[in-house]
């Protein structure tokens, strides 16, 4: 049922897939899934809006090349900069076979990234390894690469970047394969559940090591001790690594160039972060969901350092919540899903740096916000599934650098949005909240900036659309509240600019709409579920050519009308539904 | 045609093609050696000598120059390649940034 309840948009950091989403996933906005704000995943929706150029020669060659690839017997004669360009190439059009790799031996290739490719096992190793003392950095997740494998990359003396992520077949011994590549300084192996504390007793010796990832190994626990001679070590990733515990932080404290620790869904408790107190360079610290309480920040509060600090879905409260004001350094702080009321606000009020502070679903009420109105350099806010209310917002009103704000399941209503009338650098507004109508949208017209609009549970009709006329910059529009006809569809066609347009639930909608909808032509994601939309009006969309994601759930079509117009029409379609 | 509307590019045998500065400069090599002040003798004379650019694969890129310049212009016809010349044709592609 496309998205018939509202949904929450705050998945956990630890549930951070981004490498592993389908196509479809990157075009909504569930799958934002960065902890520090929405703005990443929007900033990649941004970025598709790029014009074609003309192809130039070198690109001309590169398809030729592709087209005849099976006429080539060798490309090592070749300098190395134009073979690695076909490599890239074949590898992005998924057109490298066992066959074609073959003309890859002894190209001197400094960068084979395969990651996800398909068909990539211990027999390609061979070819890998030919690239000698050339080749940098190796990506092999999610390959079918053993620990047999890893042993051909011996030979390959400056590798500096290797990831085996989502190796299920890769162990300790492959780490003892590789426990020689002294200059390597990124190694990621997510996902790992076969390596052990044994295991990165082999890694003891990659003394270049600066950035470390070991996401989701249950079985690491008592292994980071080997980690303690890795002097240059900035960047450690332990999220979801389950059997952490303090005991692992004690072996962490003396790593004092880190500056980055994520140890998201461990065991950390308040004991374990007093290990931490040393690391003065640290610039980010991840524990959300964590077992840890008010009474670690004892223990931060000595990182001088500290930008970036994530204790959503901790164990915190009120209690001990004073020592938050010792965080000067502070710009992005989140807090969400924690039992903390609006008395812990008052504490925030000195940390004028922040940037960006994340309240979801917390005791905060209306009182508590006269203490956020001197964070002036405040860009992101989210307030979503709190109890602030209209009165609240007027102390928002001075935040003049506010570009995201979300309200939605607050008990804001329409009387309380012209306070956010003057916020004129506001981007990205969420007011997916029931109370809401067409009088409050009508406050907000001033905000000509905005370039995401969510109404999703808004009660929006017809006449409501017409102050949509206002926001040009739109990119993003949810309006599915059920109040809309193709009459107020009317007022959003001219939104041209708009790539993701959602007016599910809108039952009375027709074809007619479709119709109004064909000049979007930078659509890359449109739902129109729950409509009378029927297989004839699908011809209409003929012209979205950009669009990715189709959703027509519960209408008027089935799923082969749906398959036969993608199929016809709109090849890059990559998820459809009903399908 | 006036002569400082065009430039003369010479292949490594010696020979000599004479096409609009304009298409010339769709190469990002060129227009370097054409537009930086003082820094080379090319600006001056406007000839460019590619002594590692043999003949056949130099007038396929000035083909190119032109084929590029109409495509920018809207007409968006195919730009035919040899087989047989591709990979030195990339190569000299790749020097002149383009």
């Amino acid at each position: 049922m496309g998205g018939a309840c509202s949904r929450k948009r705050d998945p956990l950091a630890n549930e951070d897939t981004s490498n592993r989403v389908g196509p479809s996933g990157r075009y909504t906005k569930s799958s934002s899934s960065k902890w520090l704000g929405t703005s990443f995943s929007r900033a990649y929706m941004d970025a598709m809006q790029g014009k074609r150029n003309r192809p130039s020669l070198i690109n001309l060659c590169i398809y030729k090349i592709r087209e005849d690839i099976n006429k080539y017997s060798t490309f090592s004669m070749l300098p190395r900069d134009i073979s690695q360009q076909i490599f890239d190439d074949l590898v992005y059009s998924h057109c490298l076979t066992d066959s074609v790799l073959e003309a890859f031996r002894d190209c001197a290739l400094q960068d084979l990234n395969l990651g996800e490719y398909p068909g990539f096992d211990d027999s390609w190793m061979d070819i890998v390894s030919s690239q000698g003392s050339s080749l940098l950095s190796v990506d092999l997740s999610g390959s079918e690469v053993t620990d047999s494998g890893l042993i051909y990359l011996k030979e390959c003396k400056n590798i500096q970047s290797l990831n085996f992520n989502y190796c299920d077949l890769i162990s300790d011994k492959g780490l003892e394969q590789i426990s020689g590549l002294s200059n390597l300084n990124t190694l990621s192996f997510k996902r790992n559940n076969a390596i052990t504390a044994q295991g990165l007793s082999f890694l003891s010796g990659l003394i270049s090591l600066i950035k470390l990832d070991l996401e989701r190994c249950p079985k690491i626990q008592g292994g980071l001790v080997h980690l303690k001679g890795l002097e240059k070590l900035e960047s450690l990733n332990l999220n979801c690594c389950n059997c952490i515990t303090d005991a692992d932080m004690k072996a962490l404290s003396g790593l004092t160039n880190l500056k980055s620790l994520q140890i998201a869904s461990s065991k950390v408790t308040d004991n374990g972060v007093t290990f931490l107190r040393g690391l003065s360079k640290l610039a980010l610290l991840n524990m959300e969901g964590c077992p840890v309480t008010a009474a670690c920040l004892e223990s931060l509060s000595a990182l001088d350092a500290l930008l970036y600090l994530n204790l959503s879905r901790c164990n915190l409260t009120d209690d001990k919540c004073e020592k938050f004001s010792k965080l000067l350094s502070l710009k992005v702080l989140n807090l969400g899903f924690n039992e903390i009321s609006s008395a812990i606000l008052v504490h925030l009020k000195g940390l004028t740096k922040l940037e960006s502070l994340n309240l979801d679903s917390c005791k905060i009420n209306d009182e508590g916000m006269v203490h956020l109105a001197g964070l002036s350099c405040l860009k992101y806010l989210e307030l979503s599934d709190t109890e602030v209310g209209s009165s609240g917002l007027r102390h928002l009103s001075g935040l003049l650098n506010l570009e995201s704000l979300n309200l939605s399941f607050t008990i804001v209503t329409d009387g309380g949005l012209k306070k956010l009338s003057g916020l004129s650098s506001l981007k990205s507004l969420n007011l997916d909240a029931r109370q809401i109508t067409d009088a409050g949208l009508a406050a907000l017209t001033n905000l000509t900036g905005l370039m995401h609009l969510d109404l999703f549970g808004a009660r929006i009709t017809d006449s409501g659309t017409n102050c949509l006329r206002s926001f040009k910059k739109l990119l993003s529009l949810e309006i599915c509240g059920g109040g809309l006809t193709d009459e107020g569809v009317k007022n959003i066609k001219d939104l041209t600019s708009l790539t993701l347009l959602n007016l599910s639930q809108n039952n009375h909608l027709t074809d007619k709409s479709l119709e109004l909808i064909s000049g979007l032509t930078q659509l890359v994601s449109l739902n129109v579920s729950n409509s009378r939309v029927t297989n004839n009006g699908l011809q209409h969309l003929k012209s979205l050519k950009n669009l990715k994601s189709l959703t027509l759930e519960s209408c008027k079509l089935n799923a082969d009308d749906m398959k036969k117009f993608q199929s016809t029409h709109l090849p890059n379609l990559v998820s459809f539904r009903p399908e | 045609m006036k002569k400082e509307d065009t430039v003369k590019l010479i292949s490594a045998e010696g020979f000599e093609f004479v096409i609009d500065k304009k298409a010339a400069m769709v190469s990002q090599t060129i227009r370097n050696m054409l537009t930086s002040p003082g820094s080379f003798a090319e600006t001056e004379h406007g000839e460019v000598t590619f002594p590692e650019i043999s003949t056949t694969i130099l007038e396929k890129i000035c083909q190119y120059f032109y084929w590029s310049l109409q495509y920018a212009s809207g007409k968006e016809t195919e730009f035919h390649i040899e087989p047989e010349l591709t990979l030195e044709l990339m190569m000299a592609a790749n020097y002149l940034h383009t």
